[in-house]
């Protein structure tokens, strides 16, 4: 305790709020020698005392005021308490058990101390950086305790006596209430009025983030919703994003993109994505293919491009997903779309791009029909003027040309239908004559973007 | 003053009252308080001794109450006292039960009321005496053993009565077999002498005895009680029974009940046992065939699934329940209900419990289709396994998604035509939609105009009239007759029909989603 206490004092003098919150670091891979020491140092009565000694009475410290004493102390107390359940979770205390619902119980109060610290005790701005430890490891012991209860099969689930309940909420009881916790993190900072120098706005977006990850975890998107609109009513007085750290930027970026990526706004999901692929740090190649699984899919869609060879080469994962498609849709082979799509169907599902993808269909069938066009040749020109392309095909031509790409039989009506969307959408311009069974499509620009 | 209104009938004395003896009930006093309070504290030390009838669900008492009763245990309210004395007056022997056995079940019944905290509102003079009790619990052990004497009621009964200590609170689950014969447990086992001794309307502030959870008004009035008490009793009459842990079981015999809304834990004289709720179900099938009125049928649907829930019952009677159900209220259209309906029965099929599974994960994903929620829709994809694509019912509804999300309606409207089950009705729910959304991309792509014929059977209407209705309710002026047929002026409509898919894909009914 000794030794944590001066890193405190240090810390709290030079006011370094990163090394500060090194001082309640929980992580027992980077820490084990450190926080077996603190835990080995007594039991609860020596440990208040020390706290009691260096924070009450020990003059020799940082000028805190009372009010932050005593915050620090119950912060520090619990701390401790904190530690002896981790290293019994993870079997370092000889034949003391723990569980990480444990772990997960004291880290909880531990948070609420700091947010406490925040409300009641007058910390200030620059110590936030203990608000994200104490936040990003009360989400990893969430989920671990989540995953602790559904391993050892404890069926106490049903404890209500309606039977309108959601049966997969229990699954993930207790990161549903970090995300309760989460979102007063986010709450404190967001509200703070203080002058933006010394505003706790600056820990909006680390907290947004962390409140995103879980909500993603947690399947209800929906609720990331309801950030976003807390901030744009406070946009005014959060400083503008491109004033938080890279990081922070990115992580956000990626979220709000796949956020409108998940509601069909593609193009703003575009916007978004593109600015996070662009300042995301060219090593954090997990982060940059996360990106580009949604990236990809919205190209598609808004441009009708497909990623090249060179853009995928880093990223060997993607290129099993994507390239099969790719070359389906460059070749016009609606069977190998078909393919494509069902055998990486577990995979786009997974990552939710299976919706999007298969709208690629579309695009495969352009290029097709583009080709029928092609191959109709030019009408025979008149008076020695510039030759015109056929543009009156029957719709005979088309069936045939998509009985052989898809493999499948097709009637007349269906193609007319298929020929209809592909007006509608604008991936093909001119007209069906129903009653005589040909389409006549547009003399300039037939299929627009394509050079015919 | 008003609150005195509700006190106890017993009011609290000073503890020394206790040994003040009543002078005319001298021939009492001695043997009675020295058997009843000795066996009382050593019980408080040891573990608990079960009464014969079920202890509340919570037979662990921590220890700091238990002293705390020990110390208080001395005020008991005057009511009681009358009872105690009452039970050993001679004008209430009967012969053939002995003294202990009377002493011994005097304990339990106090022990019991105190325990669930109802000993100051049960009204002890109406309180058959211990031996009216052990009276009744012989002649019900008799009948049972004559009336079927295989039975486990006897045994039951005989076995409560042996070696009452091994009564726990997990034997909760063999509810008929106990001898019931305190007036709490049940009605229909009363004795004609019990039933005389205590009039009906009685009956009620006893049988609220054994659940633990007290209606909020009672609380308050407790509350207000202990205030007036000037504090004394608070820790007295804690801890307040904890709420039930494990299921219930019901004991209501009757078919049919309405659904109220449990805001505290359940009795079980209000809920049906599984084997009367299968009749239960039988007869409302019968009625939804004959009467079909729906607001009885959902109602009592509802109540039926509550005692399901409360009793913990999840086995394949629930999936059928929760299946007709979710197919009663499809037919109807409330969504509502069969949300939940669905949403149970996602969980029960997840449980391993058998059912028409595939039946309503095709529903599931045409319902996500109807409220174009395309994450909820993923999920439901993502819980498929190979096989259960391959199934009719689930293909078919895939096929329905994905030729919506090509926008190959002509596919969409032969699916519509040919629907498995009954999701008919949910496609019902969206067709007008997509019917729009076809028309608007009709209207783009087809110069100059489409014959009415066409569009009939594009679009999957039963007849042309019907057809000609559905394009006039939105413009007069887009049909055109010609000699032998009508056309449709998709030149003209375009606009139109544009509008109407917005405004129809936007108001997407989300009552009751999940």
């Amino acid at each position: 305790m000794d030794s944590l206490i001066k890193e405190f004092n240090a810390a709290y003098a030079a006011m370094k709020g990163d090394q500060l919150a090194e001082t309640i670091h929980p992580d027992i891979e980077r820490y084990s020698h450190k926080l077996r020491a603190i835990w080995d140092r007594g039991d609860l009565r020596s440990t208040t005392a020390d706290l009691n000694f260096l924070f009450y009475q020990d003059k020799s410290h940082a000028n805190l005021s009372k009010a932050e004493a005593t915050g620090w102390f119950e912060i520090y107390l619990t701390y401790w308490k904190a530690v002896g359940e981790i290293l019994a979770a993870e079997g370092l205390r000889g034949n003391v058990k723990g569980s990480w619902t444990q772990v997960y119980v004291k880290w909880k109060e531990l948070t609420l101390l700091i947010i406490r610290g925040y409300s009641h005790y007058e910390f200030e701005n620059w110590t936030i950086p203990c608000l994200y430890v104490a936040g990003k490891y009360l989400r990893l012991y969430a989920m671990r305790a989540d995953a602790e209860k559904s391993s050892s099969n404890d069926d106490t689930a049903m404890t209500g006596f309606q039977d309108d309940f959601d049966p997969e909420a229990e699954e993930n009881k207790q990161l549903e209430d970090c995300a309760r916790h989460l979102n007063r993190i986010f709450q404190i900072c967001l509200t703070d009025r203080a002058p933006l120098e010394e505003s706790r706005k600056w820990g909006v977006y680390y907290a947004i983030n962390l409140l995103f990850k879980t909500y993603f975890k947690l399947n209800s998107e929906p609720l990331s919703k309801n950030v976003l609109k807390a901030i744009s009513a406070g946009r005014s007085d959060i400083p503008l994003i491109d004033k938080f750290p890279k990081s922070q930027q990115v992580t956000f970026k990626y979220y709000e993109g796949v956020l409108s990526f998940l509601e069909e706004n593609y193009v703003e999901a575009e916007k978004h994505l593109t600015m996070a692929w662009l300042m995301c740090h060219r090593d954090a190649q997990r982060n940059l293919e996360l990106i580009l699984t949604y990236l990809i899919p919205c190209h598609l869609l808004t441009t009708h491009t497909l990623p090249s060879a060179q853009l995928l080469e880093p990223f060997p994962r993607l290129q099993k997903l994507f390239i099969p498609l790719a070359n389906a849709i460059k070749g016009a082979d609606l069977r190998a779309f078909d393919h494509a799509l069902r055998d990486g169907e577990d995979e786009f599902i997974k990552r939710r791009i299976y919706l999007t993808l298969e709208r690629g269909r579309d695009i495969a069938l352009r290029n097709l029909l583009r080709k029928v066009f092609v191959a109709g040749g030019f009408e025979e020109s008149k008076d020695g003027a510039p030759p015109v392309r056929r543009t009156r095909i029957p719709i005979a031509e088309f069936t045939a040309a998509i009985k052989i790409s898809s493999g499948e039989d097709i009637d007349a009506d269906e193609v007319e239908c298929l020929m209809a969307n592909m007006i509608y959408k604008n991936l093909m311009k001119g007209y069906i004559a129903h009653e005589r069974g040909f389409v006549v499509l547009s003399k300039n620009g037939a299929f627009p973007g394509t050079n015919v | 003053m008003s609150w005195a209104a509700s006190a106890p009938p017993g009011i609290q004395q000073p503890a020394a009252a206790y040994y003040s003896q009543p002078s005319n009930a001298a021939y009492t006093a001695v043997p009675l308080r020295q058997g009843f309070s000795q066996a009382y504290q050593a019980q408080t030390q040891y573990s608990y001794t079960a009464p014969a009838n079920p202890p509340p669900p919570a037979t662990t008492v921590p220890t700091a109450t238990a002293s705390d009763q020990q110390s208080q245990k001395i005020e008991w309210p005057q009511s009681v006292r009358d009872y105690v004395q009452r039970t050993f007056q001679k004008s209430s022997d009967i012969v053939g039960i002995s003294g202990a056995e009377v002493q011994a079940k005097l304990k339990d019944v106090i022990r019991y009321t105190q325990d669930c905290g109802i000993m100051h509102t049960t009204d002890w003079s109406q309180m058959p005496s211990p031996q009216q009790m052990i009276q009744a619990e012989r002649q019900q052990a008799l009948m049972a053993s004559i009336s079927s004497p295989a039975a486990p009621d006897h045994t039951a009964t005989a076995k409560a009565k042996v070696n009452p200590k091994k009564r726990k609170s997990t034997d909760l689950n063999e509810p008929d077999q106990l001898g019931s014969t305190v007036p709490w447990r049940s009605t229909k086992d009363l004795s004609l002498e019990d039933r005389i001794s205590k009039p009906a309307t009685d009956m009620r502030s006893l049988m609220d005895g054994p659940l633990p959870a007290k209606s909020k008004s009672q609380k308050n009035a407790e509350k207000r009680q202990r205030r007036g008490d000037g504090g004394y009793q608070s820790s007295y009459r804690s801890p307040s029974p904890p709420p039930l842990k494990g299921p219930i079981v019901g004991l209501n015999e009757k078919l049919e009940k309405k659904f109220f809304r449990l805001t505290a834990a359940p009795k079980a004289q209000d809920v049906r046992p599984e084997r009367i709720l299968h009749q239960t179900l039988d007869m409302l099938k019968k009625k939804w065939r004959k009467e079909g009125n729906y607001n009885f049928i959902c109602d009592q649907f509802k109540s039926l699934r509550q005692d399901l829930t409360v009793q913990h019952i999840r086995n394949e009677f629930t999936v059928s329940v929760y299946e007709i159900h979710a197919r009663i209220a499809l037919e109807k259209g409330d969504l509502g209900e069969y949300n939940q309906c669905q949403t149970q029965l996602r969980a029960l099929y997840m449980a391993g419990i058998k059912g028409n599974s595939i039946e309503f994960k095709a529903y599931r994903i045409l319902y996500f289709i109807h409220t174009a929620n395309r994450t909820a829709l993923n999920d439901a994809i993502a819980d498929l396994t190979t096989a259960e694509k391959e199934e009719q019912p689930v293909k078919h509804a895939l096929n329905v998604r994905s030729a919506l999300a090509l926008g190959n309606y002509h596919k969409f409207f032969q699916l519509y035509l040919d629907v498995p089950n009954m999701g008919a009705y949910l496609m019902d729910m969206f067709v007008k939609r997509e019917r729009l959304a076809a028309l608007a991309n009709m209207c783009k792509a087809f110069k100059p105009d489409l014959k009415l014929r066409y569009i009939t059977e594009e679009l999957a209407f039963e007849s042309d009239a019907e057809s000609a209705q559905f394009i006039i309710d939105y413009d007069q002026d887009l049909l055109l007759e010609r000699e032998d047929h009508i056309v449709f002026l998709t030149g003209k409509a375009g606009q139109r029909f544009e509008e109407a898919r917005g405004e129809a894909f936007r108001r997407v009914d989300l009552k009751g989603q999940i």
